[in-house]
């Protein structure tokens, strides 16, 4: 057990801005993802167990995504509110193309269904291997392997775009919806 | 990638994994500045830690009820009550010096829209944040008055700017100055070169934050 030092945060902002990016689908939504992540760690002192503070960092990743989705759908409109323009993403990038494919894929990561998205943005974009993302998402390790198999599946099928494969992916969809942190029925890799 | 050959899964998974676009450089200058600010803070607390559960308990209480009220639910929405919040939060850094063109400004500035200097009227700037809100960068300016009172102004970057309804308006000079109340805080809002700014007070009345804004009546209004 060690408390979390603060400046060793710092160098995992690049990664946690590319799992946020995943998460949301948008850069934009992704910074404010971030920071309020940042936020709510450095609110008060945090306790570790082990060495590694990036599956504690996706763990708070997560549970601020989540809490951001519930408060947004229950938020009214209300007279007073400020009518957002998206504006153009103002930074150019020196490799358009690959840039394209970065937000194709991303975008088609954030269109899984909760479980299946956090298990893959914890193992394949943050790094985590699959004991920490199972301790990120309070899930079994064997849970997470079954989840992370199917997502990436769904991603490959829905970049393809083939009926065939998309009628897999809408009946891996339907087994993989629900609330995160509910674990499901299947729990071994087929 | 989908106008290649489709990707297998493992080539999507190498994809994935090579994928190291970096966060922005004001991303992380923003990062840096809450763990500047915050690191201190979390050391102080932690010995409060040591012997007092309830002490913690309500600390936690607090950061997340903060963390509800001035997130906006993350979504791709500014809301006015969350520009508002981000006003009433602390200063992350030092105060932006006096610009050098001796304009009434400060130094710091949202695409050209400078802060202004208040100081020969008794408000002096004391502290800055930035923070990302809705899609949008909100900078804040802290100025502290001569009785004690402090106003946080708020620059929302992007054109065009996001709109206001509600509360009531005031027309100085061609420009329309509206008033609400939000968060049980005074708020006026108006443009400047085409940005929202947003001035939250605390212990000032809605004259002394129009007489502030327009420039009229110096010193004698920081009353």
């Amino acid at each position: 057990m060690r408390t979390l030092d603060p400046q060793s945060l710092t160098k995992h902002v690049d990664r946690l801005y590319r799992a946020a990016w995943a998460l949301c689908g948008s850069r934009e939504d992704a910074e404010d993802l971030v920071q309020e992540t940042f936020a709510r760690v450095l609110a008060r002192p945090r306790l570790l167990q082990g060495d590694d503070e990036l599956y504690y960092l996706m763990r708070v990743l997560r549970n601020t995504f989540l809490t951001s989705l519930r408060t947004a759908s229950r938020r009214p409109v209300k007279g007073a509110v400020i009518e957002d323009v998206v504006a153009a993403d103002p930074r150019p990038t020196s490799r358009p193309e690959q840039a394209y494919e970065v937000q194709e894929v991303y975008q088609a990561i954030s269109q899984l269904p909760d479980n299946f998205r956090m298990a893959l943005v914890a193992v394949d974009v943050l790094g985590l291997s699959y004991k920490e993302a199972a301790r990120a998402l309070r899930v079994r390790e064997s849970t997470v392997t079954t989840r992370v198999f199917r997502a990436r599946k769904q991603v490959a099928a829905g970049l393809t775009g083939e009926p065939a494969q998309r009628e897999q992916v809408l009946e891996t969809r339907r087994e993989g919806t629900g609330a995160s942190g509910v674990s499901y029925s299947e729990e071994n890799p087929p | 990638m989908s106008e290649k050959s489709p990707p297998t899964e493992s080539e999507l998974v190498d994809f994935v994994r090579s994928i190291d676009v970096p966060a922005p450089p004001e991303l992380h200058r923003r990062i840096e500045a809450m763990v500047a600010a915050g690191a201190p803070a979390g050391a102080r607390h932690q010995r409060r830690l040591r012997f007092s559960v309830t002490g913690a308990l309500a600390a936690a209480v607090v950061a997340v009820a903060l963390v509800l009220a001035t997130s906006g639910g993350g979504s791709s929405t500014l809301t006015l009550h969350t520009a508002v919040a981000l006003t009433q939060r602390p200063a992350t850094m030092p105060a932006p010096s006096e610009g050098a063109d001796g304009d009434e400004t400060l130094a710091a500035h949202v695409e050209g829209v400078a802060f202004p200097y208040w100081e020969d009227r008794g408000w002096r700037a004391t502290g800055e944040r930035v923070d990302r809100a809705g899609g949008r960068t909100v900078t804040t300016v802290f100025y502290h008055g001569p009785r004690g009172q402090w106003v946080g102004y708020a620059i929302v970057a992007g054109t065009p700017p996001p709109s206001v309804s509600g509360g009531h308006v005031i027309t100085r000079g061609d420009v329309p100055y509206r008033f609400t109340v939000t968060n049980g805080v005074k708020v006026m809002t108006w443009l400047r070169n085409g940005r929202l700014c947003v001035v939250a007070g605390h212990g000032v009345s809605n004259a002394t934050l129009l007489s502030l804004a327009t420039g009229a009546g110096r010193r004698a209004d920081a009353a």
